[in-house]
């Protein structure tokens, strides 16, 4: 039994390193734009199938077309920019949110519906030479691409902390994250800050779609299930830190992995929203996040 | 220096402002008073490009400002104070100020600015870290401030810089008022303090339902019947 738990602890982890990569993007357009894009899955679906076709087109690994599926999904997302989010950002906060909401669900609808009929329905996975290659320490087994996952999300969070802390860009997008009017008098140029954060976070997206491509599947429908998942991620998390937010991916993970184990599969879901529930209850800045924020 | 000639400001379909001219000549301080609601934060957020102007023309140094954003009305020269805290509570005083000099022109000269602006406030210098959350009011108003000229303004406008301070600071907050403009910097401001203001500025204008009602040399208006009867109650 405690075998079991080990490895399911262990597989929990992993797939919350996903949960959390997913959610930095999804955190970096929210906390910045103070738009709410629903359709950050339907990004991590497309990142996907370019790192998939890339592979089984071109034969490139999907690690090495990283770099490429992420300047790929970035420029896609300078498009929705320009074409949809960028007239959301005119208006004030309440109706900011909620119009960004409803333009992007609209954008899961066609994006989805785009993917099936381009891609068809069916779930597509990266199988590289090394896919079921596993590190095993004694019984416990770790599929390296799961584990390449994680390591990508770790890497993609303190680089993403190190740009927000670190450089003269970072402090501009915290200051316009902050207040917008109060950044642009700062001689911000707010409109670039928006275009810029929105492209990395269409690209962060990607990434993970190329990572969830290689350790676990795609289909033109994973992405609002994925967008629920970083959704609670940046809610348990708040909107502070990018480090905070991959610890609420593995804790995120973890909880749904241990609750599959102890209630039986069909209470992870469940598990996972209970814990939602619990946080916004008690600490609505989310464990990490401060209350300005 | 500034040249606002009949300017128009409607929210909608909500005007106002109704057709205002002022002027700020260089190395001047020009006050705009008036009662709340008369539209003075409206005419400032204008001039800066944060709302959108219905009619008039607005020229900084013989250059039109009206239709630019409002980084590049920052790059022009022209900074803004915006009313009460304007300062990045989550960043520290050192990240405020390096914001500050955030538009290329400011950047290139950024240490030496700031020991200017060390100069200027003190407390500043010493305590780099510290996050503007946990100031003063008047701690944050002066940060404020300093953030504002590490733009390296040639106009600073102020949006009632004494708004919510205690006595002793708003005393400090002028004096400070008066030395930038020692410094060769021209300052625009809306205030409530009126008698102070009017005994600063060497011009102010009277704002009411967004249309000047009167204006003159600060000395003048202060012994002006209606600007006495009006917002000195005296």
């Amino acid at each position: 039994m405690s075998r079991l738990i080990l490895q399911s602890a262990v597989s929990g982890l992993l797939v919350g390193g996903m949960y959390g990569l997913v959610a930095l993007g999804l955190a970096l357009a929210f906390g910045v734009l103070k738009v709410l894009n629903v359709a950050h899955g339907e990004l991590l679906m497309l990142g996907g199938y370019a790192a998939f076709f890339a592979f089984t087109l071109w034969g490139l690994d999907p690690i090495v077309s990283i770099p490429l599926v992420f300047v790929g999904l970035s420029l896609f997302g300078v498009i929705l920019y320009f074409t949809l989010f960028r007239h959301v950002t005119r208006l004030a906060l309440g109706p900011r949110i909620k119009n960004s909401l409803l333009l992007s669900f609209g954008l899961v609808l066609v994006l989805q519906a785009l993917a099936v009929r381009l891609f068809t329905g069916d779930e597509r996975t990266i199988s590289t030479a090394y896919s079921s290659d596993a590190i095993t320490i004694g019984w416990l087994r770790v599929p390296v691409v799961r584990l390449a996952g994680l390591a990508v999300a770790v890497v993609a969070a303190l680089l993403l902390e190190w740009v927000l802390t670190r450089t003269r860009f970072g402090l501009a997008l915290r200051a316009t994250s902050e207040d917008w009017t109060r950044a642009a008098l700062t001689g911000v140029n707010v409109g670039w800050v928006y275009l810029t954060a929105f492209a990395i976070s269409a690209g962060l997206a990607a990434v993970a779609g190329s990572l969830i491509g290689l350790g676990y599947s795609v289909s033109p429908s994973i992405g609002l299930g994925w967008t629920l998942k970083a959704l609670i991620v940046v809610v348990l998390a708040g909107l502070g830190s990018m480090r905070g937010i991959i610890v609420a991916g593995l804790f995120l993970g973890l909880t749904e992995s241990l609750a599959g184990v102890w209630l039986g599969g069909e209470y992870r879901e469940i598990a996972a929203l209970v814990l939602f529930l619990v946080v916004l209850s008690i600490r609505p800045e989310g464990f990490f996040g401060s209350a300005h924020a | 220096m500034l040249a606002v000639d009949g300017l128009e400001v409607a929210y909608g379909d909500l005007q106002v402002v109704w057709g205002i001219s002022f002027e700020v000549p260089e190395d001047s301080i020009v006050a705009i008073l008036g009662p709340n609601g008369a539209g003075k934060t409206t005419t400032l957020l204008a001039l800066m490009g944060l709302l959108p102007v219905t009619g008039g023309t607005v020229t900084f140094g013989g250059d039109p400002l009206l239709g630019l954003q409002t980084h590049k009305v920052v790059e022009r020269g022209v900074v803004m104070v915006p009313e009460e805290r304007a300062t990045f509570a989550s960043l520290t005083v050192e990240e405020n100020l390096e914001l500050g000099a955030f538009t290329r022109r400011a950047r290139s000269a950024v240490d030496e600015t700031k020991s200017e602006v060390y100069e200027i406030f003190p407390f500043l210098a010493e305590r780099p870290t510290q996050r503007a959350a946990t100031l003063s009011g008047g701690e944050r108003q002066m940060l404020a401030i300093g953030k504002a000229l590490m733009a390296r303004p040639r106009l600073l406008i102020l949006d009632e810089p004494s708004l919510g301070l205690a006595p002793i600071v708003v005393e400090n907050t002028f004096r400070v008022i008066s030395t930038i403009r020692e410094k060769g910097v021209a300052v625009l401001m809306v205030e409530q303090h009126v008698e102070k203001t009017l005994d600063l500025a060497d011009h102010a204008y009277i704002l009411e339902m967004g249309r000047i009602v009167a204006d003159g040399p600060g000395s003048r208006l202060a012994t002006d019947s209606r600007v006495r009867d009006a917002y000195l109650g005296l």
